[in-house]
């Protein structure tokens, strides 16, 4: 008789952990869902401002239409990118990001530009809007390694394996990529 | 902002990016130690302490006038003198919220300029030129 | 992090709970000096305490806001502090974008006020816009906010109320027992009820004068262990402790004390309002560490920006001994790696200085107060207030006269 009281009990609290584990493995994985969207949200942001800041610019840097060019073409590759995967986005963005850094290193050479009303609200844009790109990335990343560590480490991993979540991958960008990053920065 | 001198309503004059509160009234104009201290940083070597601390510890001038209110914190303000002959009396706070120049003083400073323009390179003169350059026309 | 939340939160309630019984004593005993009715007194200490949670909860944020006469602002009126709020609620998470206010003060400082994640705001002085540049910004905004995703500004708020609670209900106590002596005591003669009764009463008596002062310290405890948590968590969010612990240098150097504050709102503010000049804030008795010790251990965490550093650089600066964050919460989270200076690069000659910094703010706060603008043809700007009784000003540069 107590060992089927014991045994009743065993199976309740293997219930019990099961359905916890459970449920707190949707909640992490809801997290990085939407850490994710809001990557996304702040790349469309970054995709708006670019028209503007080209079309600002090109009223005052004549030389440089290929710089220009440059940074339209990288933000269309990335807008197509979108829904493409974590990998393959996160290569078209660090394209965006290197054309732009080269375009706001030759606007030093454009006092006017740099002087301009409209510029330095676009620019306040920018730098604000890479900043909540590097934070949502942080905070998205933050949230895949703490989903991770649940779906690998014992005895979580039993039950992530058996009800099939899968680990998630990571927004990399890679040192060299990083290094060239836009920096548009003031105080 | 409150007129220390007459109590009305005064006005913000914004000239090279530094406010300044005058009274259309009475004509005096208070410059507070915020807009002293974008000013100093601008032109000088001095810090707004130093300058401060060099008004404020001037021997107390001798005046008949009467002891004006700090606008900022409502204390006696202390009666003080800058510039070098002849020197204009002025008002200071001594908790260094700012100076008021009454609007006598103010002319004194204009005409001061006028006679012997850009000899004072020291950063009481430079504030006293920045001060006569924004109120040239003021009567 | 959310473990070191969650040990915070047990610890905090203990030390809540101490205050609620020592309110509860001090009814009890108010009840058994004027009443003859220990339960009387506990009932009524305790309907008191519970209708001012209430107003603290409900309304506990508006009123802080008012008193510090903070007005809100919206994204178009500042949008670098917007921009950089919203870069924190990111950072750490938060599901709704705090309200935020701006305080017309010349004074340095910052608070976030609230209910929880989903009711907050956080305020800052128009002198702190003016003096801090954006990472400084960054790491001051990311220390409110984290009261906020911490969720310290409920916990202080209830706390607040519950002190002064203790204080007023001690203080009228201490003054109306003294008074009664006076008087011979009304009570000694009615009952006579002998030693058990005068027992009572002289505990009653040491009670009033120490539970304020036991009320203080566990308040100072809880606030205090949030403030170090709360820069950790900047750090963690900024990724650059360098830009609190510099703003944290500028806040302690600048000397204009700010107008608005009172005692009770002082726990509120990223640094104590009070805080006297040349004067390192004591150990105990303050609501806020040292600002020194705190820009010290921020200044020290050289090799990365997580908890872990935070705890290493803490333990540095006390000189070993107990860190200041839970060994669960360290182990939580991987290495965090900091990142660089904005101001590092080429295009800092972009950045608008601190006058152009000042004009922003001082053009918003003319704003807000309804002042109008008014641009002389010599580019004298002439911000005229709206009582003005007047059609027209002179511009004092030029001479020219300027409707209104």
């Amino acid at each position: 008789m107590i060992a089927v009281y014991i045994i009743i009990g065993i199976v309740v609290i293997l219930l019990f952990f099961f359905f916890g584990t459970y449920n707190s493995l949707v909640r992490l994985r809801n997290r990085v869902k939407n850490a994710w969207a809001q990557i996304d949200v702040q790349l469309k942001r970054r995709h708006d401002l670019i028209p503007n800041l080209v079309e600002t610019a090109k009223g005052y840097m004549r030389h440089e239409r290929e710089t220009l060019e440059a940074v339209t073409n990288a933000r269309n590759l990335a807008q197509k990118a979108i829904g493409t995967g974590v990998g393959a986005q996160s290569q078209a963005e660090a394209g965006l990001s290197g054309a732009l850094s080269r375009l706001l290193a030759v606007v030093e050479n454009y006092p006017d530009l740099k002087a301009s009303q409209n510029f330095l609200a676009l620019q306040e844009e920018l730098t604000s809007t890479e900043n909540k790109i590097s934070f949502s990335r942080q905070f998205y990343n933050d949230s895949v390694l703490n989903y991770n560590n649940k779906t690998h480490m014992f005895p979580s991993n039993i039950i992530a394996g058996m009800t099939g979540f899968k680990a998630s991958e990571f927004f990399e960008v890679t040192v060299a990529e990083e290094r060239i990053a836009p920096k548009v920065s003031f105080t | 902002m409150k007129c220390p001198t007459c109590n009305n309503l005064m006005i913000v004059v914004e000239h090279n990016e530094i406010e300044l509160d005058y009274c259309t009234n009475c004509q005096g104009v208070w410059f507070d130690s915020e807009e002293l201290e974008l000013l100093l940083e601008s032109i000088s070597l001095e810090s707004l302490n130093l300058f401060l601390n060099n008004i404020i510890n001037f021997p107390e001038a001798k005046s008949s006038e009467k002891k004006r209110r700090c606008p900022i914190c409502g204390q006696k303000m202390r009666k003080t003198t800058i510039g070098q002959q002849p020197d204009i009396l002025i008002d200071v706070c001594q908790q260094g919220h700012g100076m008021w120049f009454d609007s006598g003083e103010v002319g004194q400073l204009i005409t001061q300029l006028l006679d012997k323009p850009s000899e004072r390179a020291d950063t009481q003169g430079r504030v006293i030129t920045f001060l006569g350059e924004v109120f040239r026309a003021r009567d | 992090m959310w473990e070191q939340i969650r040990s915070n939160q047990i610890r905090s309630v203990i030390l809540v709970a101490a205050m609620a019984v020592l309110l509860l004593l001090i009814g009890y005993f108010l009840g058994v000096a004027f009443m003859d009715n220990g339960i009387g007194g506990l009932v009524i200490a305790f309907v008191i305490w519970a209708v001012m949670n209430l107003i603290a909860f409900f309304q506990g944020d508006s009123i802080l806001l008012a008193l510090s006469r903070a007005r809100k602002i919206k994204r178009d009126d500042h949008p670098r502090l917007y921009n950089i709020v919203e870069e924190m609620k990111i950072a750490s998470g938060l599901e709704k974008m705090p309200d935020i206010y701006i305080i017309d003060d010349p004074a340095l400082n910052a608070f976030a006020t609230g209910r929880g994640p989903k009711r907050a705001a956080v305020a800052v002085t128009s002198g702190l816009l003016q003096k801090l540049n954006r990472d400084e910004l960054q790491g001051v905004i990311a220390h409110e906010v984290s009261h906020i995703k911490n969720r310290d500004v409920l916990l202080m708020a209830l706390c607040g109320v519950l002190l002064g609670t203790i204080v007023i209900l001690a203080w009228y106590a201490t003054h109306l027992l003294f008074f009664g002596s006076m008087f011979g005591g009304r009570r000694s003669s009615s009952s006579g009820g002998g030693q058990a009764q005068l027992i009572i009463l002289a505990v009653g008596i040491v009670l009033m004068i120490l539970a304020p002062i036991i009320a203080q310290l566990i308040y100072f405890a809880i606030s205090r262990k949030r403030e170090y948590l709360a820069d950790a968590s900047s750090a963690l969010y900024t990724r650059y402790p360098d830009g609190l612990a510099s703003a944290l240098e500028k806040i302690a150097g600048s000397t204009t004390q700010l107008k608005s504050a009172n005692k009770a709102s002082a726990p509120m503010y990223i640094i104590n309002p009070f805080r006297k000049k040349g004067r390192a804030a004591t150990d105990l008795t303050s609501t806020h560490p040292p600002i020194s010790e705190r820009v010290r251990i921020l200044r020290s965490m050289a090799g990365g920006a997580s908890f872990a550093d935070y705890n290493n650089a803490f333990r540095g600066v006390h000189k070993g001994g107990k860190g200041i964050i839970s060994a669960s919460a360290i182990a939580s989270a991987g290495a965090v790696g900091l990142r660089a200076a904005e101001q590092e690069d080429a295009m800092r000659e972009t950045e608008p200085g601190k006058v152009e910094r000042s004009r922003q703010v001082s053009d918003l706060m003319w704003q807000l107060n309804n002042y109008r603008t008014i641009t002389c043809d010599c580019g004298t700007k002439l911000k005229v207030p709206p009582k003005l009784k007047k059609s027209s000003v002179k511009c004092p540069h030029c001479g020219r006269i300027n409707n209104i």
